[in-house]
């Protein structure tokens, strides 16, 4: 998976409203049932359903415009990302293997048809077992009729053609739901078509409403017009720069030619000039700071997913969150201020001369600080993604000891922690205190070793020649080897 | 092997397209005249309790003195959300304030009812159901009373109001 599709996926997941599972499959098992109770007939209430998931698709797109505006911009590559438009549509990603897709060559025709197959379908979960699944499949008839997850592949069919329209692509996908396992088959099987602008109008020549036979009435989206295709993806070209190896060339590289580097790739690749990319980021620079730490958490989960893994169990993800939150209150004490200002400084120098000047002022605005805490909030959202729950991290780690309320009840009072911090013994905040002013002491001379280290690379780096390189290289490798111990004592 | 419904109970999913959906279908429900939008919205929630109890419930039995606990925990569980919960006792009323409601985002001119109904009747029925099955049964149960404000009708949150009952009712 390329690193765009992996960050939108990350992305998507963790700034989208989400609810609980069941929740929402019983929720959308209802809009069904009173689709149903008005049309009274169920292969027209199947077609309602996944009219209105087009329409819901429809509207969220348009509101999140910008974010499409990322995603690539042929209907081959949109299909090549269709975990992704899952993960857009339902929150929820795919277990491994648990997709299978199939290309099916058509004569004649530019692109192929494909059937995607998905073993497990949380909306038929459990479908059948309660009494008031009382939508019965068993009346459909017709075998071109949808299944249950037809107000999904509306979505779907949605959210694939809004990319393609917003990148000017003149095709349309057609995805139908072929199989379904509310109606007894062994998968959710969907079937995409791709048509040029002809075919795709002469497709829907027939609207929702000829095609409904219960007398319902729908009101349908109606298709706006097809823009050309130009040749502008910058998706697409930006998969081809942001792989990992070219990120390490960049790295080995100093600052001018770093900056030189960047404004080539962008330039060559994405046919735009550096200030026309970095002006997408304008105003959302402290956003564009926290995808930094967010990335770095991601790109160290990427090794094999150890992150991911150590976070799933509960006991070490409260651990975790217990340390970064130290971590975070620990960065201002033991790194000088000046080291951070440095930094900064840095960031503004690279800007400088690449983005547009409003964007490099703005970001002059923000303090060494700023930045710390910007990076430390996306690195925070990025390990809520991997399964730290912050909610549940209490303001120290003592009062985590204390006994859980018996009852498991979330308690409603706003004041809880106040009321029970009372009660809690003082000798622990005591000890606490003083490990607090030990930490404190102890910070003096780890700040001087700091500062050492940290003016005597900027000597280094300013007066380099060859000696530095192959470091990168060398710790690269170590790192290899601890992963490959730590692997084989989890094995 | 599908995933089963109690195994949905320990994941999530994300409510952006389906919340968009409950609003078009709302209006599919005003195009073909119906009326009991209001009623509709209940029962859908009602069926959603039904159905998920048997998966899951915050405890065996729901009085007044655990009833806004047990009410923080449903929004919270279920729902994702956090919110706040005030009593008011002289009308036997409880208000719970939710600034991020899953099912309202953005307001909507043409719709009058807006969907915490369904959360509303959901929260009520799972007091109702919780108490059903309790040894001895607890008489304290809840009505989904009104929806007071919501960001679908143009307020900054949702405030959704219930009666309670310390007898049956």
């Amino acid at each position: 998976m390329g690193a765009v599709q992996w960050l939108l996926k990350k992305i998507t997941k963790v700034f989208g409203r989400s609810t609980n599972s069941l929740f929402y499959t019983l929720l959308y098992r209802e809009i069904l049932k009173e689709i149903n109770e008005i049309t009274e007939n169920e292969e027209d209430s199947i077609l309602i359903l996944r009219e209105i998931g087009k329409k819901a698709a429809t509207e969220s797109c348009e509101r999140h415009s910008g974010v499409f505006k990322w995603m690539p911009g042929s209907p081959k590559k949109v299909l090549d990302y269709f975990e992704l438009l899952w993960v857009v549509v339902f929150g929820k990603e795919l277990a491994e293997g648990d997709l299978d897709y199939e290309e099916i060559h058509k004569e004649g025709s530019k692109y192929n048809d494909y059937i995607i197959k998905i073993k497990t379908c949380p909306i038929c979960a459990g479908y059948g077992l309660d009494d008031k699944d009382t939508f019965d499949f068993q009346k459909i008839k017709n075998v071109e009729t949808e299944g249950f997850a037809s107000g999904l592949t509306g979505m779907l069919e949605s959210v694939a053609n809004f990319i393609l329209k917003i990148k000017k692509n003149d095709y349309r996908i057609n995805i139908v739901e072929q199989k379904c396992m509310a109606k007894d088959e062994h998968c959710l099987q969907f079937v995409c078509k791709i048509y040029d602008t002809v075919e795709w109008k002469e497709l829907s020549s027939i609207g929702v409403q000829d095609r409904l036979k219960s007398g319902v009435k729908f009101e349908e989206i109606e298709e706006e017009e097809i823009i050309q295709e130009t040749k502008l993806d910058i998706i697409d070209k930006l998969q081809e720069v942001l792989s990992l190896d070219k990120i390490e060339d960049l790295l080995d590289q100093p600052l001018e030619g770093v900056k030189e580097k960047v404004a080539e790739i962008i330039q060559d690749k994405l046919n735009m000039e550096p200030a026309h990319f970095f002006d997408y980021f304008r105003n959302y620079e402290d956003d564009m700071i926290r995808i930094m730490g967010f990335l770095t958490i991601h790109l160290l989960n990427e090794y094999g997913g150890f992150v991911e893994k150590l976070l799933n169990n509960e006991t070490f993800a409260k651990i975790a969150g217990y340390f970064f939150n130290q971590l975070k209150e620990f960065t201002f004490l033991f790194i000088p201020i000046d080291v951070i200002n440095d930094y900064h400084q840095l960031l503004i120098s690279f800007l400088d001369g690449l983005a547009p000047i409003e964007m490099v002022e703005n970001i002059r605005k923000f303090s060494g600080k700023d930045d710390i805490k910007f990076i430390f909030e996306g690195a925070q959202m990025a390990l809520e993604n991997l399964g730290i729950d912050f909610s549940e991290i209490k303001e120290n780690i003592w009062e985590e000891l204390r006994k859980e309320r018996e009852n498991g009840l979330i308690s409603s009072e706003q004041s809880m922690i106040d009321k029970t911090e009372e009660k809690f013994p003082k000798f622990i905040k005591i000890i606490q205190e003083l490990l607090m002013l030990f930490s404190e002491i102890l910070t003096l001379p780890v700040r001087v070793l700091i500062s050492e280290s940290h003016y005597g690379l900027k000597t280094a780096v300013n007066s380099i020649v060859s000696e530095e390189e192959g470091l990168f290289g060398r710790i690269k490798d170590r790192v290899d080897i601890i992963f490959d111990y730590i692997q084989e004592i989890r094995r | 092997m599908n995933y089963t419904r109690k195994e949905l109970v320990q994941s999530e999913a994300t409510m952006n397209q389906i919340r968009n959906g409950i609003y078009h279908l709302e209006r599919f429900m005003k195009n073909n005249g119906i009326t009991e939008i209001r009623e509709r919205f209940r029962r859908m929630g009602q069926n959603i309790a039904y159905t998920y109890i048997k998966f899951w419930k915050p405890i065996d039995s729901i009085n007044k003195s655990n009833v806004k606990d047990v009410i923080a925990t449903l929004y919270k569980n279920i729902l994702n959300s956090s919110v706040s919960i005030d009593f008011d006792d002289t009308q036997r009323l409880i208000i719970v304030k939710d600034n991020d409601c899953p099912l309202c985002k953005y307001q909507y001119e043409d719709v009058q009812i807006a969907a915490c109904e369904i959360i509303a009747a959901m929260v009520a029925e799972f007091v109702f159901l919780v108490n059903k099955e309790s040894i001895p049964q607890s008489s304290f149960s809840l009505e989904a009373l009104d929806i007071k404000e919501s960001r679908t009708l143009g307020n900054k949150s949702c405030i959704q109001m219930y009666k309670y009952y310390e007898e049956r009712i």
